[in-house]
């Protein structure tokens, strides 16, 4: 059963062609990554899910037509996107980002309850509970923009490069706690990665961009095993 | 030590600002707003047996801080050179001091209307302050307290109101005065005029044009050929100069209060080849910041009113009231430059009219001062124009409610007689 | 804004009651204490009756000067209050806040000319206000960024002359008089007694409903666009929405600030809502505090007080006095007087060497000593490790 699709997607910005024709299909509970070398359309793609960038072609969220929808119309579908540089709230509070994250929902008890989820999976912020956004370290802000994402109870996540700019430990500490949300919520994800090993350890599956096109498609295993993506992306 | 000091200055700024909310309200304990007038014959708040104290409210700050502090020089020089000689002898035989106790509105109503609370029970009367909104906006609350609200600087006919305004007076001439005037002057002419108007859309304008329309009415030498009007806000009315100069008329009559319109409709007049005799309102017929810059020579006349001497002008360099002005200013009136603005001359005027009531005031009461300010007719005080005085009696018109019509005679104006 | 004051899990929790019963730090003894002062349920309820009960009787009691004063400050408390929903709580730059309160007392003024009955007078002086902010912020909002700002300066600008111009309205240049606020009879109240109680009791309820406002559902979206547009887009927020009701809500409160203007000065004309006051009004709230409530009753007591006070000093030098008291205050404190007290508790705490400075106890979510308290808990725990 697919949940999330794209075909021939295109997009620009100006004059600019970024997207060319990208097709993506998520099957609901999967992971599918994106890969690809900067300016290949990865973010561009993840932007044109969540409405935030004007898109063409056929873009589908549990059999609905969604291209066009103003990005929170998106979001109030079920569709969480964990923007690149985090986009955490710098004035408030740990515990009122994670509560902006639940905003659409009426379920109080809920609520409290994913928080504590969120701050079991990420233990580094229960320590910086009440410590406002700005004072935190870049693997926290990483780990409450996820946590965010996940007070909103999304079908699908939208992660966009989440190791960037962190220490290769944190870095998988932070996969490591993203693929164990993914085993006990179900929740489906496109996962926009430059470091494609850590990527590897989430996807099912994954698509390699090249100038707005998808060059590559396959699941994790067989793309393993090709050269040309071990020279490109998995450092030999 | 320096982050210490420097909160210990922010408390102490807090502290003032908490004290200020009581020390506003600690001069006013005596209640006198609140319980109405005192006992008849007792002397009414800011008077003593040798001094009395006036209440200014007026901008001292802002874009209109020059004529404002015109204001509070002019009476301020005055009353300083008289308290000087030893103080002024009032109608009941006391001899007083005159005190000036002035405060900043900024030209804001609502500050305006504050400053007035705090007055007034401190001062005996208020005075000489600028501007219709500042002045409109505590203008009720003057009349239910009864405290004198005289001889300020507005052409609003509201003050001259003796039955909407008992406790009210203007001083200087409404803006009907001055288009009446010219009206006059023009209908007197033996000639036929042809005439265009052209006019600020909104009170000023309509006032101006008021008063013109009356003085022609029935004079069958003269013609309205056009008639246009302008925002105040408008950037150009060249557009209205173009249309106006095709009506051909011979007579311009320009109510307009804003300088750099002025100045571009003498030059754009001038281009299209149209030199009418052209009126000015009093307010926007400076010689050196509008007339120089507007090229106003090649216009065969153009006129003004007035009713004070123009200090600066070298026709009244040996006249003595201007020169006991010019030496009282600065030495009284902590005014040090050469006064930029007429409202100077007009305070100093203020200050001599409220001398004359003084010596007519009976009593130390509010009640008596109104009844004396209300008697005085064809005093000539000292700045003034010949033909021109202040009289209180007649209803409906400010103190000063005579102007003459004076023409640019390349450096200054001139009292003219006739329109030729 | 989070209201519970519920811990994330019961170990935090646990760990925190431990922190105010056993002995603590000395550090952090002092806020636990203090925070556990102000939970008291007497404490909590008593202190904002007392401070009613105060407000009633404080116009009794006082000069008619001081009375007055008072009256204006919350005239201008409540303009800067609507001014801080848009621009402290949504961070959009509104400089156009005056144009309200002046439409709201031309409404007034005109409403109580025209002898209509006063609560009508009352309820459109809301809505017409709220309409035209509605009207203008579905223009606005679009444009997004600076263009908001660009947009309200326009307000007072186009404003000043348009009710010159509007004349059978607004009077033209000489303005609208309206005395309509006089004490009923047999209450024994002074007019300016009464006059009081009005301002205090209608803004006391728009204070309360703002505070309200922004401390619930539509305050976080709120605290959310002004944050990150994006993120609120991601959350479901539309921020052009959110926007458009902050500014709404500004111009209706505006409108309020309008009507109590009417009140105290009994007065309107068209420099009431000259552009300077907007950008006095904008240095009051920054002055009082931005995105705070008590910053917006200090920003009133600014917008009134210092005029008065320079005044006192020396009549003929306020500008110059005001423009060196802004900056002395900017220059103290940056997060405006509301942040007198922190900044003063920040100092103090600041002498004993202790880490107590991670919760500043303003901090708008949660209780104030849940922050040492979890910190205790950390250390607590690696202590027994």
């Amino acid at each position: 059963m697919t949940l999330l699709e794209l075909e021939g997607v295109t997009a620009s910005y100006g004059p600019v062609q970024v997207l060319d024709g990208v097709s993506l299909s998520v099957p609901e509970e999967g992971a599918v990554g994106i890969l690809g070398a900067n300016g290949a359309g990865k973010t561009t793609t993840l932007r044109a899910i969540s409405g935030t960038v004007r898109a063409g072609g056929r873009i589908t969220f549990d059999g609905k037509d969604i291209r066009g929808m103003r990005p929170d119309q998106v979001a109030a579908l079920g569709i969480a996107h964990v923007p690149e540089g985090r986009g955490t709230l710098g004035d408030l509070t740990v515990r009122d980002n994670l509560r902006v994250g639940a905003y659409l929902r009426k379920d109080r008890k809920g609520v409290d309850k994913d928080i504590d989820y969120c701050l079991d999976l990420f233990p580094n912020l229960e320590e910086r509970i009440t410590s406002n956004a700005s004072a935190l370290s870049g693997g926290e802000q990483q780990m409450l923009a996820v946590g965010r994402a996940i007070m909103s109870k999304p079908r699908l996540m939208l992660l966009d490069e989440a190791s960037l700019g962190l220490a290769p430990s944190t870095a998988k500490n932070v996969y490591d706690a993203i693929r164990r949300l993914r085993v006990e919520s179900g929740i489906a994800m496109v996962v926009v990665e430059q470091n494609a090993n850590l990527a590897f350890t989430l996807v099912d599956s994954a698509t390699v961009l090249e100038t707005g096109r998808n060059v590559l498609t396959g699941t994790s295993a067989e793309l393993k095993g090709m050269d040309e993506i071990r020279r490109a992306y998995l450092g030999g | 030590m320096n982050r210490h000091s420097r909160s210990r200055k922010a408390l102490g700024i807090a502290v003032a600002s908490a004290l200020a909310v009581t020390v506003t309200g600690c001069g006013n304990r005596e209640d006198a707003g609140r319980s109405g007038d005192a006992a008849e014959g007792a002397p009414s708040p800011g008077i003593t047996d040798d001094s009395v104290t006036l209440g200014i409210t007026t901008p001292l700050s802002g874009a209109t801080a020059g004529p404002g502090t015109c204001t509070v020089a002019g009476v301020t020089a005055y009353f300083g050179m008289k308290n000087a000689e030893g103080g002024i002898e009032f109608g009941d035989g006391q001899t007083r001091t005159v005190e000036i106790e002035a405060l900043d509105d900024t030209y804001d109503p609502q500050q305006a209307a504050a400053n007035y609370d705090q007055l007034k029970d401190e001062v005996f009367a208020m005075t000489a302050g600028l501007g219709t909104p500042t002045n409109r906006a505590w203008r009720d609350a003057a009349i239910a307290d009864e405290v004198p609200q005289v001889l300020i600087m507005t052409g609003d006919p509201l003050f001259s109101d003796t039955e909407e305004s008992p406790w009210q007076l203007g001083f200087v001439p409404i803006y009907q005065n001055e288009g009446e005037a010219f009206g006059e002057l023009l209908a007197s002419s033996s000639g036929n005029h042809r005439v265009a108007i052209l006019s600020q859309n909104d009170d000023f304008g309509a006032g101006y044009v008021e008063g013109f329309k009356s003085a022609i009415e029935g004079a069958d030498n003269i013609e309205i050929v056009d008639e246009l009007t302008y925002e105040a806000t408008d950037t150009s009315v060249d557009a209205q100069i173009t249309e106006l100069a095709n009506s051909d008329a011979d007579v311009f009559f320009n109510a307009m209060s804003v300088t750099p319109l002025v100045i571009s409709s003498l030059q754009k007049a001038q281009q299209l080849g149209w030199t009418p005799n052209w009126f000015l309102p009093s307010n926007t017929s400076s010689p050196t910041a509008i007339l120089e810059p507007g090229g106003a020579a090649a216009f065969p006349g153009i006129y003004s009113v007035s009713f004070s001497k123009a200090p600066q002008s070298p026709a009244f360099a040996q006249d003595e009231d201007v020169q006991t002005y010019l030496a009282a200013l600065p030495q009284y009136g902590n005014y040090p430059d050469p006064p930029a603005f007429p409202h100077c001359q007009w305070s100093w005027m203020v200050g001599a009219t409220l001398e004359q009531v003084f010596m007519e005031m009976e009593e130390p009461t509010r009640d008596s001062f109104m009844e004396a300010l209300r008697g005085i007719e064809g005093f000539e005080a000292p700045l003034m124009l010949p033909d021109t005085s202040v009289s209180t009696t007649e209803d409906g018109q400010p103190a000063v409610s005579t102007v003459v019509v004076q023409k640019y005679n390349g450096r200054g104006y001139d009292t003219v007689e006739s329109f030729e | 804004m989070a209201s519970s004051p519920k811990t994330s899990s019961p170990k935090t929790s646990a760990s925190k009651t431990s922190a105010s019963t056993t002995s603590a730090p000395t550090s952090s003894a002092t806020t636990s204490s203090a925070s556990s002062f102000r939970q008291r349920p007497w404490v909590r309820w008593g202190a904002p009756l007392l401070l009613v009960a105060g407000l009633a009787v404080l116009p009794l009691v006082m000069t008619e000067g001081a009375n007055d004063t008072l009256a204006r400050i919350g005239v201008f408390a409540v303009a800067v209050l609507g001014l801080n929903v848009v621009m402290g709580y949504t961070g959009q730059v509104s400089l156009g806040q005056i144009f309200f309160l002046g439409l709201g007392a031309y409404v007034t003024a005109y409403g109580v000319q025209s002898g209509w009955n006063i609560v009508l007078v009352f309820v459109l002086t809301c809505l017409i206000p709220a309409v035209a902010g509605l009207v203008v912020a579905l223009a606005a909002a679009r444009l997004g960024g600076l263009a908001i700002a660009m947009v309200t300066i326009a307000l007072p600008i186009v404003g000043v002359p348009l009710a010159k111009r509007l004349s059978d309205f607004t009077g033209g240049s000489q303005g609208l008089s309206a005395r309509f606020v006089e004490a009923p009879e047999g209450s024994g109240l002074y007019d300016d007694q009464w006059q009081l109680y009005l301002v205090l009791v209608i803004g006391g309820i728009v204070f309360l409903m703002t505070s309200l406002l922004v401390r619930g559902k539509y305050g976080r979206a709120f605290a959310i666009v002004k944050g990150n547009e994006n993120v609120a887009s991601s959350m479901g927020i539309s921020p052009y929405r959110y926007k458009v009701l902050a500014f709404t809500i500004a111009s209706l409160i505006g409108g309020v600030s309008g009507f109590l203007y009417m009140v105290v000065v009994q007065y309107t004309s068209p420099e009431t809502m000259s552009f300077g006051h907007s950008i006095e009004l904008l240095v009051a709230m920054v002055i009082g505090g931005a995105g705070s409530i008590v910053g917006s009753l200090l920003g009133g007591a600014f917008y009134v007080i210092v005029p008065d006070v320079t005044n006192a000093i020396d009549p003929s030098l306020t500008a110059l006095l005001q423009g060196a008291l802004l900056l002395a205050v900017l220059f103290v404190l940056p997060g405006g007087l509301v942040s007198l007290p922190r900044a003063l508790m920040r100092r103090l705490r600041r002498s004993p060497a202790g880490r107590g400075s991670a919760a500043p106890p303003t901090t708008p979510s949660s209780t104030p000593g849940s922050g040492t308290a979890a910190e205790q808990s950390e250390t607590e725990r690696q202590g027994h490790a």
